[in-house]
């Protein structure tokens, strides 16, 4: 029974600490029932417990002592006294939890029991969050304790308050909360209470978290200038030096001197080269210097079409740009952030 | 045919007038068209029925060109003062040409041809006086920037002489040549054209049929203004 003892109150001790290092408990006689716990004396840390709730003992105190009769009831095996002692626990701190790794499981059922048995709202949690209104949504997660009806209202500013979801429900419950208005505005900039109230017959309990919510303007894209990674190509290109004009003026000369002496007739001798020959030089030479010349640009069509594609590709992008910048200045960046809880 | 004379310079006349106030007027413009007019200075040779009756000349011409879409048309105007090379005994004599062409385009570098050609003679029986319709085809070729150069050859058919006698289907024929280079902006462009007319004439004065060919190769040099 002594070693038994021992070891259930080992895992007992590492539970505790948080209470027991976090001291600020005044209380002289809630500090000797948890002497005697530490010294195994269940019994005389039960008395004393007891006794000291008899006492004034502050909110915490008052918890502590309770949860040290839990884990005290726990350990003598009296396990219904040990959950109601932890739903007192539970009714003044609703977000107590026990670490399930530090915690003998007697005491962790003990308290998993006591929770279902009451109605609490634990463990309301607002995500922080950035979005544009009308685009997303704020997670709340809450908990609770048995099958309720649930009410979550968002209270303050100017709004008064405002109802955003009613169900009835058990257990962890998550929301997604667009953060608009009835009228499909989005919430006014201000500091708000998120509260969550549960009912089951006479019963309700309710948690509230304080959050703030500004507002911003939403970013507009810059127009383009270019396509990343595509660049315009130069619409006109160089042929290279060729000597094709040279040779097609020696042809045609050729051709039309050739052509006068062939055509003319016997009777009248040989044929005149002296008016062909001076037009046909000059080609010639006209040929030439245009072989020598740097030939002129020509227009480059594959490059000419796939400018004028990426233009237009460029244009339909900035025109989609600013058809979204319209909508984006009509637009509130919203800004959701939970508070610090006060008077906990 | 001393009115076919008066009015070939007439036309000579006013055409160079024109080109004359045309030049003028620079901010003047053929919408939709070009069309450029210069005058030249001809040179040719000329020959007749026999190597003895060889002439060579020198002149003025005046040449205009207007180009629409796929047509285009050359109306070459010439004047060209006829000497004897070896001959003194004969006399010189002024040969006045109008060469009219109307050209429309085809495929590649090919264009169709469609003119008339008139000559006169002044004195009026030096040499012969003809007439004539071409037909026949031009390709062309653009050597550089600026620079054209054309190839042109068809047949003259129904050949008139002031004289008298034929020519067979295939027997009167022309071939030319042509340079066209632009300068200052294109506004002025340099002409110079090569152009050989050959006709297998031949007469019969009862004895029977007699050549009396005719041959002339002129050549044209000169500017014209482009509007």
């Amino acid at each position: 029974m002594r070693r038994s003892t021992w070891l259930l109150a080992l895992p007992l001790l590492c539970a505790f600490p948080s209470a027991l290092t976090a001291q600020t408990i005044q209380n002289a006689t809630l500090r000797r029932a948890q002497q005697a716990f530490d010294n195994l004396d269940y019994r005389q840390a039960l008395s004393i417990g007891q006794a000291s709730l008899r006492e004034r003992l502050t909110g915490f105190e008052r918890a502590r002592a309770y949860e040290l009769l839990g884990f005290t009831y726990s350990g003598l095996d009296s396990i219904l006294k040990a959950v109601d002692a932890f739903k007192q626990v539970v009714l003044i701190e609703p977000e107590r939890d026990l670490d399930p790794n530090r915690t003998s499981p007697k005491a962790l059922s003990a308290f998993q029991v006591a929770l279902t048995q009451i109605l609490v709202v634990r463990q309301l949690r607002v995500d922080s969050v950035n979005f544009i209104g009308g685009q997303g949504a704020v997670g709340i997660r809450y908990t609770v304790t048995q099958p309720s009806r649930v009410v979550m209202r968002v209270t303050g500013g100017a709004m008064g308050s405002m109802r955003i979801d009613s169900t009835v429900a058990n257990g962890q419950v998550n929301i997604r909360w667009p953060a608009r208005l009835p009228s499909g505005d989005p919430v006014p900039a201000g500091n708000y209470n998120v509260v969550v109230e549960a009912t089951v017959g006479q019963n309700s309990f309710s948690a509230s978290q304080p959050i703030r919510i500004t507002h911003g303007a939403v970013d507009t894209l810059p127009h383009l200038t270019s396509l990343p990674g595509y660049t315009y190509l130069p619409e006109t290109e160089v042929p290279p030096k060729s000597w094709r004009p040279m040779g097609l003026a020696l042809v045609y000369s050729g051709i039309a001197l050739a052509g006068t002496s062939a055509l003319s007739h016997g009777n009248l001798g040989s044929a005149s080269m002296r008016e062909g020959g001076m037009i046909g030089g000059g080609i010639v030479l006209a040929g030439f210097v245009m072989t020598l010349k740097k030939p002129a640009p020509q227009p480059a069509r594959g490059n000419i079409l796939y400018n004028s594609l990426l233009r237009e590709q460029i244009a339909r992008r900035n025109t989609e740009i600013a058809q979204e910048n319209t909508r984006r200045r009509q637009q509130v960046a919203l800004s959701v952030v939970p508070l610090p809880r006060v008077g906990r | 045919m001393r009115t076919e004379r008066r009015n070939v310079g007439r036309t000579v006349g006013l055409i160079a007038v024109a080109t004359v106030l045309l030049s003028v007027i620079p901010s003047f413009r053929l919408s939709a068209q070009h069309f450029n007019v210069g005058p030249q200075i001809a040179f040719g040779d000329y020959r007749e029925v026999s190597s003895d009756l060889h002439y060579r000349g020198t002149g003025l011409g005046v040449k205009a060109t207007l180009m629409w879409k796929k047509l285009s048309a050359d109306i070459a105007l010439s004047k060209v003062k006829y000497k004897p090379t070896s001959d003194t005994t004969r006399v010189d004599f002024d040969a006045s040409e109008v060469d009219v062409r109307l050209r429309y385009y085809v495929t590649g570098p090919v264009s169709a041809e469609l003119g008339f050609l008139h000559r006169t003679m002044d004195p009026e029986f030096e040499a012969q006086s003809v007439g004539a319709v071409t037909v026949g085809a031009r390709m062309a070729y653009v050597l550089g920037p600026g620079v054209r150069m054309s190839l042109n050859g068809g047949l003259l058919f129904g050949s008139k002489f002031s004289g008298g006698g034929t020519t067979s289907a295939l027997g009167a024929l022309q071939l030319g040549l042509g340079l066209t280079v632009d300068a200052l902006h294109g506004r002025v462009l340099v002409t110079g054209d090569y152009d050989f007319q050959r006709f297998s004439r031949t007469t019969d004065d009862g004895s029977g049929a007699l050549p009396a060919p005719i041959q002339q190769s002129l050549g044209r040099v000169g500017f014209a203004i482009a509007f």
